[in-house]
């Protein structure tokens, strides 16, 4: 046994040398310049090693009491599961401090023309997340609108946005059911104030998208490789009686109130995101909303298309949707008839979208600015039944100017101007200037 | 007296052999960096295909928010700094073939779980 030990010393002592001479022989010695080179790689190896350790250090002191690399390895949800890899993770400045409650909040200032300003504390959002298993989770989302909430909407909406239970099976498959959002468009999935540009969310994202569009359902998601993701839900459907002229299906959503669902409705999206800051989307809806217009056979189609891409400081987005309706003319009729007013629903609504941007990074102040326009064109009576003429003031164009300041990327003051032009001779459209202060935590 | 010898020389041939085979296997791994931008809800590149033996280093930075990357089934766990403070950096040893998930480990918006991606390591 002494021997193997003296054996191992002799040979380490041995291959060791090489480098002691490489140290003394200076740089011209060219024989010992590969053992020299070795050894400088395994040093620069630990080097490295050394400041990932300090860097993870720092992290852990900087990083939330309960960080999940302190849970022990459960189940993967992939075709393999993961042994405990060697996997070290360092951070480079600590990272701001959340606990298990994230959200986001927006105080708008709000000034139409010709009208009073009004300071309106617009969305109070929660976010819960709870992993019962690395494969079953819930999400929740709890929004408080308008900071006062007394019966009637007017006062304010206390909404449950999201309520769900993700069941990971597959990077391709994985099953959601509990209050979801739909899939449609940009801003519906998408919308802390930090991530979108402008005080207020697009027009053609509020009458023609009615974001925020949730609803009670299930459905599944999943990758299916080469940047491609879907999501196919099963939702309760829109409520035919609520569609309006001017809003188009902002007030059709049933919100996960005793939702009817005699019938129910299909929705689905699907995004690429293979090119680098390139991400395109597709999404349609699709279900009958009849259900409180007896012998009425009505129902609603979307689909939307959205593009965003990113480069540098400039980004530019878009989105076009098309709604129809179907059995507007028997919807109207049955209104007129049980309530006295024609609500004067079209066929099809349309709408998009254009929106180039900027964004500056100022390295003394560690903020960034960023500048945008926005042109909409958006209509809720694009075509309407047969024998009945379109109300031209619903017919609206909009150029929306802004800027944005981030103290923090996650806290953004935005200021805007917004020409809203419509078609109508008799009615004029309400210019406005908007203030808004966002935060995400 | 000659089975001593044999000793002697089979610890000598098994020392050698040790140093020769201990730096040899921490060289023989191949080295990538692998760069992902996150941002609410994506990680580009979410797919990541690398031969089996490779050891790969993540250098990790957001376009937005605090993000957090985890392999699902590592009890490893990167926090991924906010846009402009930094990057992050988590080392996989890709060993055994097959496909591993990762993901968004730290709550970043209503898309939060969409925030996936797979490393595919093959023989």
């Amino acid at each position: 046994m002494r021997t193997v030990v003296i054996g191992i010393v002799f040979v380490l002592l041995l291959t060791g040398q090489p480098s002691a001479q490489a140290m003394g022989a200076g740089p011209a010695d060219t024989q010992a310049a590969p053992a020299r080179t070795a050894a400088d790689a395994r040093v620069e190896e630990l080097e490295r090693r050394v400041r990932e350790l300090e860097a993870r250090l720092l992290a852990l002191e900087g990083a939330p009491k309960a960080p999940a690399a302190a849970r022990p390895p459960e189940p993967a949800a992939v075709d393999t599961v993961a042994p405990a890899q060697a996997a070290a993770a360092t951070v480079a400045e600590p990272s701001s401090q959340t606990g298990p409650i994230s959200g986001y909040m927006d105080l708008h200032l709000n000034k139409p023309q010709g009208e009073d300003g009004t300071l309106d504390f617009h969305r109070f959002v929660l976010l819960f997340n709870h992993s019962f298993t690395d494969r079953i989770r819930f999400v929740g989302e709890l929004e408080l609108e308008h900071g006062f909430v007394e019966g009637l909407e007017e006062s304010g909406e206390l909404e449950l946005e999201q309520a769900y239970l993700d069941i990971q099976a597959k990077p391709w498959f994985n099953i959601r059911a509990g209050m979801l959002l739909a899939p449609v468009g940009i801003i519906n999935e998408r919308h802390e104030p930090p991530a979108f540009n402008g005080v207020e969310r697009p027009f053609v994202d509020t009458f023609i998208i009615p974001t925020t569009w949730f609803d009670a359902g299930a459905g599944v998601h999943g990758r299916l490789g080469s940047g491609w993701q879907y999501r196919a839900y099963v939702m309760a459907p829109l409520d035919a009686t609520k569609i309006t002229a001017e809003e188009g299906l902002a007030e059709a959503r049933q919100k996960g109130f005793l939702s009817n669902v005699r019938d129910v409705a299909l929705t689905g999206r699907v995004e690429h995101t293979g090119f680098p800051g390139l991400n395109l989307g597709a999404s349609f809806w699709r279900g009958k909303t009849g259900f409180n217009l007896p012998r009425v056979d009505s129902s609603v189609g979307l689909y939307e298309f959205d593009g965003r891409y990113h480069t540098g400081p400039f980004a530019i987005r878009g989105e076009f949707a098309h709604v129809f309706v179907e059995g507007a003319d028997e919807i109207n009729d049955f209104q007129q008839r049980t309530a006295g007013v024609n609500p004067n629903i079209a066929r099809q609504m349309r709408g998009f979208y254009v929106e180039p941007s900027i964004r500056h990074t100022l390295p003394r102040l560690r903020a960034d600015v960023g500048a945008f326009v926005r042109y909409e064109n958006f209509d809720t009576q694009f075509k309407m039944p047969a024998g009945v003429l379109p109300l031209k003031q619903f017919d609206r164009a909009a150029w929306v100017f802004g800027g944005s300041y981030f103290p923090d990327p996650d806290v953004v003051f935005k200021v805007d101007y917004t020409i809203i032009r419509n078609r109508s001779t008799l009615f004029r459209s309400v210019d406005g200037f908007n203030i808004g202060l966002g935060w995400w935590f | 007296m000659h089975r001593c010898h044999l000793l002697r020389g089979g610890a000598l041939a098994c020392a050698v052999l040790l140093v020769m085979l201990t730096p040899g296997s921490g060289s023989s791994q191949d080295r990538k960096v692998v760069r992902v931008l996150a941002e609410r809800f994506t990680f580009t590149p979410s797919e990541i295909k690398v031969k089996r033996g490779t050891v790969i280093e993540f250098r990790l930075t957001s376009d937005d928010t605090n993000h957090g990357f985890r392999i699902v089934g590592s009890d490893q766990n990167a926090i991924i700094p906010k846009r402009g403070r930094g990057e992050a950096t988590l080392t996989f040893r890709a060993d055994t073939p097959g496909r591993y998930t990762f993901e968004c480990s730290k709550m970043c918006g209503a898309g939060h779980n969409f925030m996936r991606g797979t490393i595919t390591v093959e023989e």
